[in-house]
């Protein structure tokens, strides 16, 4: 169970992320939903680390996650994988590395000396990864610069990596707000298969409730980084929303299209 | 436009038609000073006509020796010479891009966020640079005595600033996503370096320091001169005993040589940062 406690980041004067608390027990699949600057990124950024928090906790299994470091939260990092909007693949590197790069954190000792030096993972990795490549159609580009494919082939290829991970928690962060449909539905089966078959935790940010609505267990809404509702799909109805946001679910969706086409929000 | 429209228009906005008397006072004090230093320091430096005549005789002379260039008896030497040169040029920027790598690394402010440390190293790469290549070279033949060692010396020492400075500009310019995909697969900073931070900017270091290896093939000419090694030392021989016609021959195969050497590497750069989309 991934648990949050009074947790909250503040940028200068802005309180990105206040004072949430959350408990999300293994195996569930949560939306997050909220306006542009609600504090969704930070929140998901919160739980791995990306972001240190100016207070509260982040308790995983009873084990304090806000106080890792070193080794420790390297293992934390491998165990929460990360979707991110823009993939986050490294650019120069190949399909096949890339994908790797979710063993680098299995790497040991001489094996991890190696892997460094020469840039290259043993042959079970390999055969590793390019099952999993083969599972989501990319085996034809394995061997390809990750800049030369689109963006559903990238986002696909980070999923790949997160997979590889092997986590038990996986946090999107937008993961198909610069896909086309049916990457975009290819992305959210597959994170709804990794949650109903290995049982692995989602959290995902996500700028359709309807979207929402579709895969998720339970969903949370952020305004101005407050949690201002939690609980199952079917509570979430257009009055709750006009109560929250004073939109329409209409309106709430226009305006995280225009968010998302802005270019590079990250 | 008449007369009188042109008058009334002066009369309205002047600094339109002609720069105030005050800035026009100042501008002529400004002309006549640089004049009047100009002429001081070319006399200081003997620059007469009589003398620039000569000058440009004496040099028509020579030329006239370089004709028609020829290798004299010595072939193997100035090959041998011209080759030391190329070699301690490749060796020197080897040993510079080498070094200046985890200096590179030290001296970036996305990486490195002790300000005073960073600051130093920065401070220190632009003291280096403001030394030449061929001061180090002196001093590295009285240090290591004469030939190529000091030569390849010379060229690394006076390189590892510039390069590791380059390289920390191109650290500082990576695309911080690309590494934070490394981190959030729980990369250590080892892993983030190598995996996320050097296939970023590993093309454009080895594009400066091939377009280093250039300019050094041009500058391990002249290192020979002052006894570091190289095909400087032939020339400066020939020159003492007046064969000009074998000079010639000798610079003929540098222009070659550098040519070759620059069309080699703009094609290598070529390749190395090309290949995007
Ligand atoms: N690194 C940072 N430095 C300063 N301010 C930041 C930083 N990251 C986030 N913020 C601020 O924190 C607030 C929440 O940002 P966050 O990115 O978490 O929102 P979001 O809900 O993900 O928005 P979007 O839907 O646009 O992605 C915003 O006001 C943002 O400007
Ligand atoms: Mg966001």
């Amino acid at each position: 169970m991934l648990e949050l406690r009074g947790l909250t980041r503040r940028f200068g004067t802005v309180v990105a992320v206040d004072a949430v608390s959350l408990a999300v027990p293994a195996g569930q699949m949560l939306g997050i939903i909220g306006r542009s600057g609600a504090g969704k990124s930070t929140l998901l950024r919160l739980v791995n680390r990306l972001v240190e928090p100016s207070a509260g906790q982040v308790l995983h299994d009873g084990v304090d996650v806000t106080a890792l470091h070193g080794r420790a939260l390297r293992g934390w990092r491998r165990d929460c994988a990360m979707v991110f909007q823009q993939f986050n693949l490294v650019q120069r590197l190949d399909v096949l590395t890339n994908a790797l790069l979710g063993r680098l954190a299995y790497q040991h000792g001489l094996r991890r000396a190696r892997v460094l030096l020469t840039g290259g993972f043993p042959a079970a990795e390999r055969a590793r990864a390019l099952a999993m490549l083969n599972r989501f159609g990319l085996l034809a580009v394995a061997l390809q610069r990750a800049e030369t494919l689109s963006g559903g082939q990238q986002q696909r290829v980070a999923l790949c990596r997160a997979l590889l991970q092997a986590p038990r928690l996986i946090l999107a962060d937008e993961p198909i707000a610069s896909l086309d449909p049916a990457n975009a539905r290819l992305v959210m089966q597959a994170l709804r298969e990794a949650n109903r078959a290995e049982g692995i935790s989602v959290l995902v940010n996500l700028h359709h409730l309807e979207t929402a609505r579709a895969y998720c267990d339970r969903i949370v809404a952020m305004q101005a980084g407050r949690v201002v509702f939690d609980g199952a799909p079917s509570e979430l109805d257009a009055a709750r929303l006009r109560a929250i946001y004073g939109l329409t679910e209409a309106e709430l969706a226009a305006e995280a299209e225009a968010a998302a086409a802005r270019p590079a929000m990250a | 436009m008449s007369g009188t429209e042109v008058a009334a228009w002066r009369a309205r906005l002047p600094e339109a038609f002609a720069p105030p008397p005050r800035r026009r006072l100042w501008r002529a004090l400004v002309a006549a000073a640089f004049l009047a230093w100009l002429g001081w320091a070319l006399a200081q430096f003997g620059f007469t006509p009589a003398r620039l005549w000569q000058g440009l005789s004496g040099l028509a002379a020579i030329l006239r020796l370089m004709l028609p260039p020829s290798p004299g008896a010595l072939w193997g030497d100035i090959l041998r010479g011209l080759a030391e040169s190329v070699a301690m040029a490749l060796l020197g920027t080897v040993v510079a891009a080498l070094l200046a790598l985890p200096l590179g690394f030290l001296g970036a402010r996305n990486l490195v966020t002790a300000t005073l440390l960073r600051f130093s190293i920065r401070r220190l790469f632009d003291g280096f640079r403001g030394i030449d290549q061929l001061i180090w070279a002196l001093a590295y033949v009285r240090a290591v005595g004469l030939g190529p060692l000091a030569g390849v010396l010379a060229i690394a020492t006076a390189d590892i600033a510039v390069l590791a400075k380059l390289y920390a500009e191109a650290i500082e310019a990576v695309e911080r996503r690309q590494v934070e995909g490394v981190a959030a697969a729980g990369g250590g900073w080892a892993e983030r370096l190598r995996f996320g931070v050097l296939p970023q900017v590993l093309p454009v270091m080895l594009a400066q320091a091939l377009y280093f290896f250039e300019s050094n093939t041009r500058a391990a000419a002249i290192l020979g001169v002052v006894g570091a090694g190289g095909i400087g030392l032939q020339i400066a021989e020939r020159i003492r005993v007046r064969a000009w016609d074998e000079v010639a021959f000798i610079i003929l195969l540098m222009i070659v040589t550098v040519a070759a050497i620059d069309w080699l590497s703009a094609w290598l750069r070529q390749r190395l940062i090309g290949g995007r989309r």
